[in-house]
């Protein structure tokens, strides 16, 4: 009788509810950004641990140019890869904290591209949590050639600021 | 002395016959010692705390051998000499375990750090000095336990993502290539057009008006050929480019799409009011009627040419 709600109590799962991803192209001429709020996500706690997937696809990153869009998804081979995922193990004890550092994992472009300890911030608001952090993101991380304008290629740093807002389920 | 002789040859016939063997017929053995490989990480908790005295499991996937170390002081563990291929490389204490695949390649020395989920142990050890920063993908093997090797991480499916968005369309992506492709030869004609252009509209008062003399409207008849073939490539690569089904038009491009509607037919319009007032000046005429609207269309020509080339280079 009493293994039943513990064993309830072990596992849980956290949804994401709303979030924004935005990457930041720099060139020479300009600096553009490409803005997605189509992110779906989902963590699910084992023991303490919570392993989390997200995921969005690359067609929904609108920079408000339709041409500059369908460049960045020919460049990044965005049909034949159509979603990024991120994945990413944190513990419980993550929620109650200011900061987390996290080692998180990246499939993008048919490429796979770890990034270790990257910190986020994380504001509690009543059962749902906020996460605001920067992934420092390149294009040779993910083996894109930089598409260039009037023959001048874009920077290869490709910062991707996140916003994520979570709660459990 | 013959039969001496022959015992030589024959000796080394036999020697020869076995350096062949050795390093021409069988190159494995010539590169024996680079067919090993070794393997070496660092085991942590999960707040990277280093555990010593862990056993550390390598099984090799394809002969099914495994092979049993323990983790140092520092956490770290080392095994060499094993053959290329691939591995299944496991730590486990009694709270918990990790489990990380690793391809070992020839003469390689890779790294397979396991992170547990078990509490550290009393032994107290300092924690692994971590980089702030981001590592790039060659560093994959610095985390083999990637959260995609745990069986209960959530999927996909679970996100609730359709097939048609999860799928690999490389028919869109062929499209998309040869688009880019095309639009890419279109943005260099578009640049090289721009330099007759200029040239052509700057020797224009020299080859009309009150000038008689021939050679400067030669020349400017010359760079204005050159710039309507030019163009004429230019927006053959943008009209042929594939469009791709279901884009809504949006941004700087719409403004350049928009100028091709004024710089299109002036550039047809043109040459043939050109040729009018060529006529007309090579007869010793005032240039009049219809051909002196040359010069006028050329100039607002050339003035929505740049306009669209700005739209998609700048950013307003």
């Amino acid at each position: 009788m009493l293994a039943v709600p513990s064993l309830f109590a072990a596992d849980h799962q956290w949804v994401l509810k709303q979030s924004t991803l935005t990457y930041h192209v720099s060139h020479t001429l300009h600096q553009s950004e490409g803005v997605s709020h189509a992110a779906r996500g989902k963590g699910i706690c084992h023991e303490g641990q919570c392993d989390f997937l997200i995921a969005v696809p690359v067609k929904s990153f609108d920079s408000g140019d339709s041409n500059r869009d369908l460049h960045m998804i020919q460049v990044t081979r965005g049909a034949e890869f159509p979603m990024v995922t991120v994945r990413t193990r944190l513990p419980e004890s993550a929620a109650t904290t200011t900061t987390i550092q996290a080692d998180i994992e990246i499939q993008f472009a048919g490429q796979t591209a770890h990034y270790k300890q990257l910190t986020f911030a994380v504001v509690t608001k009543g059962s749902e949590t906020e996460l605001t952090g920067t992934i420092p993101a390149t294009l040779t991380d993910f083996k894109i050639d930089p598409p260039s304008l009037l023959t001048i290629p874009v920077k290869n740093e490709v910062p991707i600021r996140v916003e994520m807002t979570w709660s459990p389920q | 002395m013959k039969a001496k002789a022959a015992r030589v040859v024959f000796g080394m016939g036999i020697v020869l016959i076995f350096l062949l063997n050795t390093f021409l017929l069988n190159p494995v053995a010539l590169c024996a010692q680079d067919t090993t490989a070794m393997l070496s990480g660092t085991v942590t908790d999960h707040t990277g705390r280093v555990l010593p005295d862990v056993k550390v499991t390598i099984k090799n996937l394809a002969t099914g051998e495994s092979a049993d170390t323990q983790t140092n002081s520092d956490g770290q563990y080392t095994v060499s000499n094993l053959a290329v291929g691939d591995y299944e490389v496991s730590a486990s204490v009694a709270e918990g375990a990790s489990t990380a695949h690793v391809t070992l390649s020839t003469g390689a020395s890779q790294k397979s750090d396991l992170i547990l989920n078990a509490p550290p142990p009393s032994t107290e050890a300092p924690p692994v000095a971590t980089p702030p920063a981001a590592s790039s993908a060659a560093a994959a093997e610095t985390l083999p336990e990637a959260p995609s090797a745990q069986k209960t991480e959530p999927s996909l499916e679970d996100l609730g993502f359709s097939k048609t968005e999860t799928q690999s369309n490389a028919a869109e992506q062929a499209l998309l290539d040869k688009r880019t492709r095309m639009l890419r030869i279109h943005q260099r004609m578009g640049l090289i057009t721009t330099i007759p252009l200029v040239a052509t509209v700057i020797l224009g008062p020299g080859s009309g008006g009150k000038s008689e003399g021939t050679a400067i409207r030669d020349l400017h008849v010359a760079l204005g050929s050159l710039t309507g073939d030019l163009y004429g490539i230019t927006a053959w690569y943008a009209i042929r480019a594939p469009r791709i089904a279901g884009t809504e038009k949006r941004g700087p491009i719409r403004f350049h799409e928009a100028m091709a509607w004024i710089h299109g037919p002036g550039m047809i319009l043109t040459p043939i009011l050109g040729a009018l007032a060529f006529q007309q000046k090579n007869n010793g005429e005032k240039v009049h009627g219809l051909a002196s609207l040359h010069g006028p269309v050329a100039i607002v020509t050339a003035g929505a040419f740049g306009a669209a080339l700005l739209s998609v280079s700048v950013k307003f």
